[in-house]
């Protein structure tokens, strides 16, 4: 009976989708909001990379937003995996190959993730792209060495004042008068390391919290005990 | 009007500081999430008069619209950004082991609900329903039992299917106009939306954005969701997130998709709702589903009243949420002591007078016996249903007749049930204060609105004529006209 | 000579097809969950496609030259939105199928929710015809009624 029903519902939405696919025109759709951006960004936001520009400065609220879902699946991953059982079997650590490719890896992830963070409203990358990569960077070496325990304080500290440092931003506006999250600071030469006013502050906060959320929520799931 | 954003902004810091501020001082970390509540709902009211006659919109990072996302308020999205603030403030979760988490998760939900209702922009809608989503998973699994950790999973799983969905739905909708802003795509609709295509967007949104709302086909997740959350949570999802998910619905409705086949599609969906919850609730054997489902059915009753085309339908609607959003969080608070099966109720009166007595008051209110508020806000969507001449829409009325017969008759078992004296068993455990403090105030106000009921209608009568007005969006907002 | 707008749309319509497919049709929890992501991605990839433009350049300007043509910003913008919050979601799935794992010893759907059942019924104190018994790691789940 439900096998029947689930197979009517999938045929009823198959085709919704094929009606929808047959009266779709592809690629002649205009553009309306991306062309204004697209001819009003240089001047309103100062970052070359327009997708940037809209990201942070026209979309913001989304990236906060963004952000907050993050975090909070983080905090209710935290919540589900509950506290390892301290007789819990941990794995052996690794062979010498991945130890020591694991500690030449680290500084070069670190210092590519902050360059792709910092660059991020030049070229294609931004904080969260190089946020991962952080992450990956910590989470590395607790793969090679599963013994390692990584600070759950520290990370939850930076990840904390990351966040709330994206909103202080935001509300610093609004006590000049401003809307919130209004970009602030002078923009800048276009296409320069140090403009679009602080919008790389905003995706350093972003690559922050982004890099110790992912690298803590990684870190709790390899820290609850396995399933035999 | 800038203050706003505060409404979200404000919660959100707090959450992001708490575990920081815990590792300073526990006692800080305890009290400075019901503050900030206290604080935003105090700013909300602040905000109230000025929206009298008109509407408000903030363009957030000072873009103008539709290049950045708008905030928009008029009276019903500040009720109901007001309504999660008190709402997630009256029902604070419990202290346990859990509570840092459980606190940021509870603030959190707070300024997600908020936004929800004041936002004016399609992709933003979908990421704060899906951060309301997101909370709630992790509120409904902090039970940490495994029936918990089930039914929150199948309930991601049908949340997330359903947010999918809607952002099909969103990617049509931006394939046909280019814009994402709702005053503008209320604009272009007209030219754009008013086709095939759009009334499948609508389709995919209304069932994606349904999951929320226990709208009909993807309401499966309610009964194992209310079985096994904290009591408080299934208030706060039952009670106030489910109607800012009909809330958005409605929005889309009177701005974009006003075509007589998107109401069709949701008064069937509506009917089918009422019929199947009520059933199911009649059928039900242990307290929390049984509220469960008969939430469905309120929820139905909803969207048909919602269906009905004009201010008649938004006025009709936003009254019978308006009694759900206060009695069924009062009816989960009471469940807090009563869970489980129907027999072990057996002569609760005893151990729970003032209980019992709210029960009964709820229940009598939800079926719609007069002079309770219950009894207006079904009789106006009654008489509007028959005003509209049409065979489905008198469907409607009989159903929604029909639920009402079977609420009665579930509902009137339990609460007999109660006054019977049972001597072979033991009677359940009295209330807590807190919790029975909270259901009274609840019950308080219901009361107050039955003496008030004629100074109530007209006000709520305002905040839907103003709701129910497209041009008035399309104004205050005033989104830039672009070639 | 193949449209690109044709493939590309196919893709994504696909891929929408294909995660319906595997939510509704399969049984295993994880499977389930892999489908959600497949919608996901279809949908993004639809979201992406919306204004779409065959030969559109990045919009991104590199040492001060404009492109003629450049792409819309905005669904990439979308789509980053999107694609990190479907992150955050699938690692919470995956958090939560571990610990059903984990207690009931099964990530079989049918069975999974039989056995939800039994204890939401257990907890109820209602005798499900299929079980005479509720399990007794339902006990411990009640500390909160406690204070």
């Amino acid at each position: 009976m439900q096998r029947l029903s689930s197979a009517l519902f999938l045929l009823g939405l198959g085709l919704l989708i094929a009606a929808i696919f047959r009266g779709m025109e592809f690629g002649t759709a205009a553009p309306i909001v991306g062309q204004a951006i697209n001819s009003a960004a240089a001047e309103q936001v100062g970052a070359a990379n327009f997708v940037t520009a809209v990201v942070l400065g026209y979309r913001g609220f989304d990236t906060l937003l963004e952000l907050t879902i993050l975090f909070t699946a983080a905090t209710a991953g935290g919540l589900v995996l509950g506290k390892r059982s301290p007789t819990a079997k941990r794995d052996p650590d690794a062979g010498f190959i991945l130890q020591a490719g694991a500690d030449l890896l680290f500084p070069l992830l670190v210092i590519v993730g902050l360059y792709i963070i910092l660059h991020g409203h030049l070229t294609p990358g931004g904080g969260f792209q190089g946020g991962v990569i952080l992450a990956s960077a910590f989470f590395i070496p607790i793969l090679a060495r599963p013994g390692t325990r990584m600070s759950h304080a520290a990370v939850s500290t930076i990840e904390g004042l990351a966040g709330a440092s994206f909103i202080f931003i935001g509300l610093l506006a609004m006590f000049g008068g401003e809307a919130f999250l209004t970009p602030l600071m002078d923009r800048g030469e276009l296409g320069a390391l140090l403009s679009a006013g602080s919008l790389p502050l905003l995706y350093l906060a972003v690559g922050l919290k982004v890099g110790s959320e992912l690298a803590g929520l990684l870190t709790h799931l390899s820290e609850s005990e396995a399933v035999d | 009007m800038n203050q706003l954003a505060l409404l979200v902004a404000l919660p959100l810091i707090t959450a992001f500081l708490l575990p920081v501020v815990n590792r300073v001082s526990t006692l800080a970390a305890r009290w400075v999430g019901p503050l900030v509540l206290l604080l935003t709902s105090a700013i909300g009211i602040s905000l109230w008069p000025q929206l009298g006659d008109s509407a408000v919109a903030v363009e957030l990072g000072g873009f103008r619209p539709p290049l950045g996302i708008s905030l928009y308020a008029d009276r019903m999205a500040l009720l109901f950004a007001l309504a999660t603030s008190i709402g997630t403030l009256l029902l604070w979760p419990s202290r346990g082991e859990e509570w840092l988490r459980q606190s940021t998760l509870a603030l959190i939900l707070a300024a997600s609900g908020s936004g929800l209702a004041l936002s004016g922009d399609l992709f933003n809608i979908y990421v704060f329903y899906e951060l309301v989503a997101v909370v709630s998973y992790g509120l409904i699994a902090a039970r940490s039992s495994a029936g918990s950790f089930a039914a929150t999973l199948r309930y991601l799983i049908v949340s997330s299917f359903g947010a999918a969905l809607a952002l099909t739905g969103i990617a049509l909708v931006y394939q046909a106009t280019g814009t994402l802003n709702l005053a503008q795509l209320s604009r272009l609709a007209p030219t754009h939306l008013n086709n095939l295509q759009g009334l499948s967007a609508f389709v995919l949104m209304l069932i994606g954005f349904g999951v929320k709302a226990e709208l009909f086909p993807v309401n499966t997740w309610v009964p194992e969701v209310y079985a096994t959350a904290p009591t408080r949570v299934s208030g706060l999802l039952a009670g106030v997130v489910s109607k800012l998910a009909l809330l958005i619905i409605v929005r889309l409705l009177v701005l974009v998709f006003n075509q007589p086949e998107a109401l069709t599609v949701m008064l069937v969906l509506g009917m089918l709702g009422v019929v199947t919850g009520e059933l199911a609730a009649w059928r039900a054997r242990d307290f929390n589903r049984m509220i469960a489902y008969s939430s469905i059915g309120q929820l139905g009753i909803m969207f048909i009243a919602f269906s009905i085309p004009g201010e008649a339908g938004v006025f009709a609607g936003l009254a019978v949420a308006l009694h759900h959003l206060v009695v069924k969080p009062a009816m989960f608070l009471l469940a807090e002591r009563w869970q489980g099966s129907l027999h072990r109720l057996a002569g609760a009166a005893r151990t729970s007078p003032l209980g019992a007595a709210l029960f009964v008051l709820l229940a009598l209110s939800l079926i719609g016996v007069p002079p309770l508020p219950g009894f207006w806000a079904k009789l106006l969507v009654m008489v509007n249903l028959m005003a509209q001449e049409n065979t489905l829409y008198m469907a409607g009325a009989w159903v929604i007749m029909g639920g009402a017969a079977l609420e009665a008759n579930y509902l009137f078992r339990v609460a007999s049930s109660f006054y019977h004296r049972s001597d072979e068993q033991s009677s359940p455990a009295a209330h807590r204060t807190r919790d029975l403090a909270t259901a009274s105030l609840l019950g308080a106000g219901l009361l107050a609105g039955a003496v008030l009921i004629m100074p109530l209608a007209d006000e709520i009568e305002g905040i839907a004529s103003q709701a129910a007005s497209k041009n008035r969006y399309v104004q205050t907002v005033n989104p830039e006209v672009l070639p | 000579m193949l449209d690109t707008g044709l493939v590309l749309y196919s893709g994504a319509f696909g891929l929408i097809l294909i995660g319906i497919a595997g939510i509704v049709l399969s049984s295993h929890l994880v499977r389930i969950i892999f489908g959600v992501a497949l919608l996901e991605a279809g949908a993004n990839l639809l979201l992406l496609l919306a204004t779409w433009h065959e030969g559109a350049a990045a919009p991104i300007i590199v040492a001060g030259r404009v492109p003629d043509r450049m792409a819309d910003p905005v669904p990439q913008a979308l789509v980053l939105t999107a694609i990190v919050i479907g992150v955050g979601i699938l690692a919470l799935a995956l958090s939560l199928a571990l610990r059903v794992q984990r207690a009931y010893g099964t990530l079989d759907m049918h069975e999974v929710r039989r056995r939800m059942e039994q204890d939401i019924a257990g907890e109820a104190g209602i005798d499900l015809p299929s079980s005479s018994h509720a399990p007794a790691a339902v006990q411990t789940a009640r500390q909160e009624g406690g204070a």
